[in-house]
């Protein structure tokens, strides 16, 4: 199993990189996952997206309908895209240290 | 359909290996998508072990015993296969993947192969013959275009099937697919997407209060209705990506008044085990046929997925009750239907952008669902054409056979396999791609993506959606009905 080394916290990540250590997730780790994604900097937006998948994932156990999320955030789709280069579920969903979608996703 | 050689460059990206070579080392196993851990001991005793298991517990024997005698290597396949097409290599051909299992067979299940086989000392099978079958066996789609081809009927796509299956039995199988079956069938959520039932829920109601701002019309998703005449199947990814297809499919519910339930029990389409392992197939068939019993439902109706129509279709029989089981329809079966009773009106020409029909392989091969979807579409489309070859001819949209939900192979999905239709898509120069099927949606999207073609794919509900004329006095009533029963 790899791992992601961020300042003395050390956090298991699969094969694509997804956490697996869920409980161990702070915003210096999202930083560290977001850079192996291509985001260079965490803007507000970044967080706002970010915080958004956390509190329902949180709340319900899995990532929000892409649908929902673009509402209830504001952004659209193309701007997910914008913030984060491989998608909502691959990238959003892994820097916001929720577990790596399964199926047809 | 001849398309034009992948570059060096493209060769390189496709097959680039992701695996460490700890790893490699480890599982002896060099293929590009991830394998979990596995007795790496005597591989061939336990590949032979499993085959005769299988043998023996099946009809695959007949079918075999037919091959080897028939096959005649001649290679008219070559021609048909899109993922020959694009790479030339001649161990892409099927009749080549084919012959990997049909020598196994030969040499070991077969009199006078294994006579040969000892009197020559040769032909065993080895670790490396394994790992040849372990990679070539999933750069194949299952598209089975070249089993309509083959003029001696070999059908490739069941030999890569059941080399797939045996593969499974000892360990070797994509952990994309291995690890959502597994939440299928022992997780807490009980589906593929993992979605818990909470989830489920509030992401209905969200898509209801979103149609009714839309639309301006009530329309409801039905859950836990017992005795409804439709016990309602789609891929679960639809309920995380595909917001607008089954807001269509509720829609059309809402215009005729049938009944129809989404069922909190299970409510997965999804059968990973069609693509490799008849075990597995088994098992989710049961889940679909225990839900519909539960609701006490009349029919099966699957969503806009091919696999999980097809899986359903032709295996609900299988093992669950012959004759007596419950018939399985697809929802653009229904929704043509009624619109030809005239149940379902629809406004002509409210697409104005111009429109292909992408037909899953699945449901299109074996001419099951071919016109329904395009008469829809015309209905509503004033700019259609079509992708040639089409029909039952189509090209796959280079993710079947399950290789979509490997993301470690995307390189080869959109540079090998989905070439060809790369080059369908912008010959017809459509704005948009209708693919009634996650699997096809989820590899298209991808595919133009890495490819940079512009053009949107959407199912076929989420154009329907935009053009059904609802009838103003039955609308409310509609509703309560279906709250009542």
């Amino acid at each position: 199993m790899a791992e992601l080394v961020v300042g003395d916290l050390t956090v298991e990540v699969d094969e694509d990189g997804f956490i697996q250590e869920p409980e161990k997730w702070n915003e210096l780790v999202a930083k560290a996952l977001a850079e192996t994604e291509g985001v260079e900097e965490m803007t507000e937006e970044h967080w706002k997206l970010v915080y958004y998948l956390r509190e329902y994932y949180q709340k319900f156990g899995i990532a929000p309908m892409i649908r929902k999320l673009c509402k209830e955030t504001g952004f659209p789709l193309k701007k997910v895209y914008e913030l984060f280069p491989s998608g909502p579920a691959k990238g959003a969903c892994k820097v916001a240290g929720l577990a790596k979608p399964t199926g047809c996703v | 359909m001849k398309t034009s050689r992948i570059t060096e460059e493209e060769r390189a990206k496709a097959f680039t290996q992701v695996k460490k070579p700890e790893v490699i080392e480890k599982q002896r196993l060099a293929v590009r998508y991830h394998v979990e851990d596995y007795d790496t001991n005597d591989r061939p005793r336990r590949f032979l072990q499993a085959f005769a298991a299988i043998l023996n517990h099946s009809n695959y024997r007949f079918a075999l015993d037919h091959f080897v005698r028939v096959s005649a290597k001649c290679s008219r396949c070559a021609v048909h296969c899109q993922v020959y097409q694009a790479t030339g290599d001649p161990k892409d051909i099927p009749c080549y993947r084919s012959e990997l299992l049909l020598s196994v067979y030969r040499r070991h299940f077969t009199m006078a192969g294994s006579l040969r086989g000892k009197f020559f000392a040769t032909g065993h099978l080895t670790d490396d013959k394994i790992e040849e079958m372990a990679e070539s066996f999933y750069n194949c789609t299952a598209c089975k275009r070249c089993t309509n081809e083959c003029p001696v009927g070999i059908d490739h796509a069941l030999i890569t099937h059941l080399g797939r299956y045996i593969l499974s039995e000892i360990g070797i199988a994509p952990r994309a697919l291995v690890v959502s079956t597994r939440e299928q069938l022992e997780g807490a959520t009980g589906n593929t997407s993992a979605i818990p039932v909470p989830a489920l829920v509030d992401t209905l109601e969200f898509l209801e209060e979103d149609m009714e701002e839309e639309l301006g019309v009530k329309i409801r998703f039905p859950i836990d209705v017992e005795g409804a005449e439709f016990v309602f199947f789609p891929a679960v990814s639809d309920f995380l990506m595909e917001a607008e297809t089954l807001m269509g499919v509720a829609a059309v519910f809402t215009a005729t008044g049938d009944s129809w339930s989404i069922g909190t029990g299970y409510f997965d389409g999804i059968n990973y085990g069609l693509f490799y392992s008849d075990r597995i197939l088994e098992r989710v068939v049961k889940k679909i046929d225990a839900e519909t019993r539960r609701l006490k439902g009349d029919k099966v109706l699957i969503g806009e997925c091919g696999h999980a129509s097809r899986s359903a279709k032709y295996f609900l029989p299988t093992y669950c009750g012959g004759k007596d089981a419950y018939p399985v329809i697809n929802i653009m079966e229904y929704t043509h239907r009624v619109f030809k009773e005239g149940k379902l009106k629809l406004r002509p020409n409210t697409i104005t952008e111009r429109v292909t029909y992408h037909d899953p392989c699945n449901i299109a091969r074996q001419r099951w669902i071919i016109d329904q979807p395009r008469e829809l579409l015309r209905a509503i489309c004033s700019d259609y054409v079509e992708m040639t070859p089409n029909e039952d001819e189509n090209v796959c949209c280079g993710g079947g056979g399950g290789t979509v939900s490997i993301d470690e192979i995307r390189p080869y999905r959109t540079t090998v396999g989905g070439k060809l239709k790369a080059d369908q898509i912008r010959r017809t120069g459509a704005k948009y791609v209708v693919a009634p099927c996650a699997n096809c949606k989820k590899q298209l999207r991808e595919l133009v993506e890495d490819q940079g073609i512009d053009c949107e794919v959407v199912g076929l509900h989420d154009l329907l959606y935009k053009a059904i004329i609802f009838d103003k006095q039955q609308k409310p009533v509609i509703t309560e009905d279906i709250e009542r029963t």
